[in-house]
């Protein structure tokens, strides 16, 4: 091992150490679960809502008695075709005849949203809607329809169909880019959550002085290497224990969920089919290939983030840093999502090679482009820049803050040419 | 083969238009112990971390054991800074163990070391201590075990006695006797003379951003001339006593004090019995480190304050 490699990992050990060997660590580590907990209330809440809203409404046929059994039969029939969510309100009944109620009256019914209501003849039906726009309405025009061809046609014997699901092994274009999207979004979250940190962490030794410690002992370079390293471990740790916890409660439901339950949720969920549907590079690759990018993705923008918080005065600074580099992430996410819905592309081009979003936008294609050898050289490229912006920021790091004199931060040596300038052009002033 | 483990020549910084050192050149021979003195803010820490590499000098050069870079020594080389630092949240047995990892030390020789360091220095209480339970001065000596751990051959030490009480100031000055007696060069910079004139082999004095005086302690005193102190045993007229001293001898209490030239011992000695005022107090010293360091500083002080243009500059900019 050479001194530079062995001086980063000490750096690396340290930090990773100093962070990890905390309660407030604990926090962190679990804070997802914060997250899961709040979107599972969020989403209990919101589908309660939306069932509830679902139970309120209706739609109301007035008719004749002798017209309801037929109605009955056409509203079976015709709700066949619905799933669940896309279904008409349900149908309520109300024989004709003097005492019946009149449309707007049933509108006006408290306890319940009435969207349309069917009056008079089959054969001239008059419908009061609230919706112009809506379904409603001419769901119970239809309705009229069915019943009257129902009667014109006498007895049909329903058809006897033969369901046959499109073959699975071939994945639609459609369920690859959804794949490089979620690989994209993945790695981005990932990123935006744990590679921000890294804006802080010269912080620390700049406020308790170590950094002369550290500058005199080994090149600064491996200082924000190792410092960018320590963080990755933190993350690598953070996103295994998660994999872990994850997998845990997988194999758990998996014992105690009933398999013909699976199976048959099988044959509806979206999520089993794009599982189901290959990433064009095979799946053992596309994961592996993924990881390798989150860590370039971290490295890249935490190198980034490490540059621009060395340069930061204050905690305040650094605070008012977080902003704008969340932007820039959001930035790198939104340019790689576009990237992904359109392989091929000029944009995915540009997305592919520009370096900061690269990683992203390289994930995405794999899912859709079965050439792995690009992303060899992707990887190197990504390298590169990783080791680019690093000489940069040490380069920056040295002339602005190490130079400055014994305040050891960056503005002094301005002010001090100011002052030393104004100071000299008084005393020039005053000798003429 | 090269006797020095030093050799910085012509030092030059500018922060912005101020020149923080002006061609500082240091040669430290190997082994010995050198003091780096001055007022404060004269350039000392600047000098120091040039010629250590940690920032670049707009001029001049450095090489450090044996014509080398600073930069490819770092391993044999221990450094204090001015501004003191440790991770507050680490022990002090691994804050130890980590500056000896940084230059190049295995982790757990810095642990089995720092033990014995600090049982050395009546440490041996705080040795798994967390760094921000303890005193500064604790700190401090904790953080100098670390720059020392590795056993380096060149050591720096940025007022390395400020701050410290009296005891660890002894032990302090017996750790930089014994790591000179295992071979180790070691520069430290002061502005207390008393340590300087007890360690030292050689000293350099900047002042003004410039070296002003290099040499031996004796050198050093050497510059001004020696100090007289004469109590004469018969009260007799002042003006008669003063007859026979040199121009400018001063009575304070009983005590006539004066300075003389080296050559001019024997003949005051002569004048002083023959006078018949006899003699109850005499003595002829060097003065201490101490006067000639004021001395100089006050010379360079002196020929700046004629320029009033500079001082302005430097004014504002301190």
């Amino acid at each position: 091992m050479t001194p530079f490699i062995r001086s980063m990992f000490v750096v690396a050990r340290r930090d990773f150490l100093a962070i990890v060997a905390t309660p407030t660590f604990l926090l962190f580590l679990l804070a997802p679960l914060f997250m899961v907990a709040m979107g599972l209330a969020g989403g209990m809440g919101a589908s309660q809502l939306a069932d509830s809203a679902r139970g309120a409404g209706r739609i109301v046929a007035i008719a004749d008695a002798a017209d309801v059994e037929a109605l009955r039969a056409a509203d079976r029939r015709l709700r066949d075709a619905f799933t669940r969510g896309e279904a008409p309100p349900p149908l309520e009944y109300r024989i004709a005849g003097p005492d019946a109620p009149a449309p707007l009256a049933i509108t006006r019914e408290k306890g319940t949203d009435t969207y349309a209501v069917m009056s008079g003849p089959l054969e001239s039906p008059h419908i009061v809607e609230r919706n112009a726009e809506g379904s409603s309405g001419r769901y119970l025009n239809l309705l009229a329809n069915q019943v009257l061809r129902d009667r014109a046609a006498g007895d049909v014997a329903p058809a006897k169909p033969r369901f046959e699901s499109i073959q699975r092994g071939g994945t639609s274009i459609a369920v690859q880019q959804s794949l490089g999207f979620g690989a994209v979004f993945i790695i981005f979250l990932l990123t935006l959550l744990l590679a921000g940190q890294t804006v802080s962490s010269l912080a620390e030794e700049k406020g308790n002085k170590v950094i002369e410690i550290l500058a005199a002992a080994v090149p600064l370079e491996s200082v924000f290497l190792g410092k960018l390293l320590g963080m990755l471990g933190v993350a690598v740790l953070f996103i295994a224990f998660w994999m872990i916890v994850a997998m845990g409660g997988g194999l758990i439901a998996a014992t105690q969920v009933d398999p013909a339950a699976i199976a048959a949720a099988g044959k509806a969920g979206k999520a089993t089919a794009a599982l189901a549907s290959m990433p064009a590079t095979g799946w053992p690759f596309f994961l592996g290939i993924g990881f390798a990018y989150f860590i370039l993705s971290f490295l890249l923008l935490g190198a980034v983030f490490l540059g621009v918080g060395a340069q930061a005065g204050s905690v305040r600074e650094i605070q008012m840093l977080s902003l704008p580099i969340t932007i820039f992430q959001v930035g790198m996410f939104s340019l790689s999502a576009a990237a992904a819905s359109a392989p091929g592309s000029g944009l995915a081009h540009f997305a592919q090679i520009f370096p900061f979003s690269s990683p992203l936008a390289m994930a995405a294609r794999a899912a859709t482009d079965d050439a792995k050898a690009v992303h060899l050289l992707a990887l190197g490229w990504q390298a590169i820049w990783v080791a680019l912006v690093i000489f940069l920021s040490v380069r920056l790091f040295r002339s602005g803050v190490l130079s400055s004199g014994s305040g050891w931060k960056f503005w002094r040596r301005n002010k001090a040419v100011l002052s030393a300038a104004a100071a000299a052009q008084a005393a020039s002033s005053q000798s003429h | 083969m090269n006797d020095f483990s030093v050799e910085a020549n012509g030092l030059t910084k500018y922060f912005g238009n101020y020149k923080a050192v002006d061609h500082v050149s240091l040669a430290v021979p190997t082994g010995s112990i050198y003091g780096v003195l001055g007022p404060n803010g004269a350039g000392k820490t600047t000098s120091l971390r040039m010629t250590l590499g940690i920032i670049d000098p707009d001029e001049g050069t450095s090489r450090l054991l044996g014509g080398q870079r600073p930069q490819s020594v770092r391993h044999r080389i221990g450094y204090l800074p001015e501004e003191r630092g440790l991770y507050p949240g680490m022990k002090a047995r691994e804050a130890i163990a980590f500056m000896g990892a940084l230059r190049g030390l295995d982790w757990s020789e810095g642990r089995r070391r720092a033990a014995g360091f600090m049982t050395e220095l009546g440490l041996e209480r705080v040795i798994d201590e967390k760094i921000r339970k303890m005193s500064k001065g604790m700190a401090q000596m904790i953080q100098l075990i670390g720059s020392i751990v590795h056993a380096p051959d060149l050591i720096v030490l940025d007022e390395p006695f400020s701050g410290l009480d009296p005891v660890n100031q002894e032990r302090l000055e017996m750790l930089v006797r014994r790591e000179r007696d295992r071979g180790a060069t070691i520069i430290f910079s002061t502005h207390v003379m008393a340590h300087a004139e007890r360690l030292c082999d050689r000293i350099a004095i900047i002042a003004r951003s410039a070296r002003r005086f290099e040499g031996t302690v004796d050198e050093a005193r050497a510059l001004l001339p020696m100090q007289v102190r004469y109590t004469p045993r018969t009260a007799g007229d002042p003006a008669a006593v003063a007859a026979n001293l040199p121009a400018g001898a001063e009575l304070r209490d009983d005590a006539w004090h004066f300075a003389i030239q080296d050559a001019d011992v024997e003949p005051l000695l002569a004048r002083i019995t023959a006078s018949g005022h006899g003699v109850t107090g005499l003595s002829i010293s060097r003065p201490a480190l101490h006067d000639a360091f004021v001395h100089i500083v006050r010379q360079v002080d002196a020929g700046f304050d004629a320029d009033a243009t500079e001082d302005a500059v430097e004014e504002a900019s301190a």
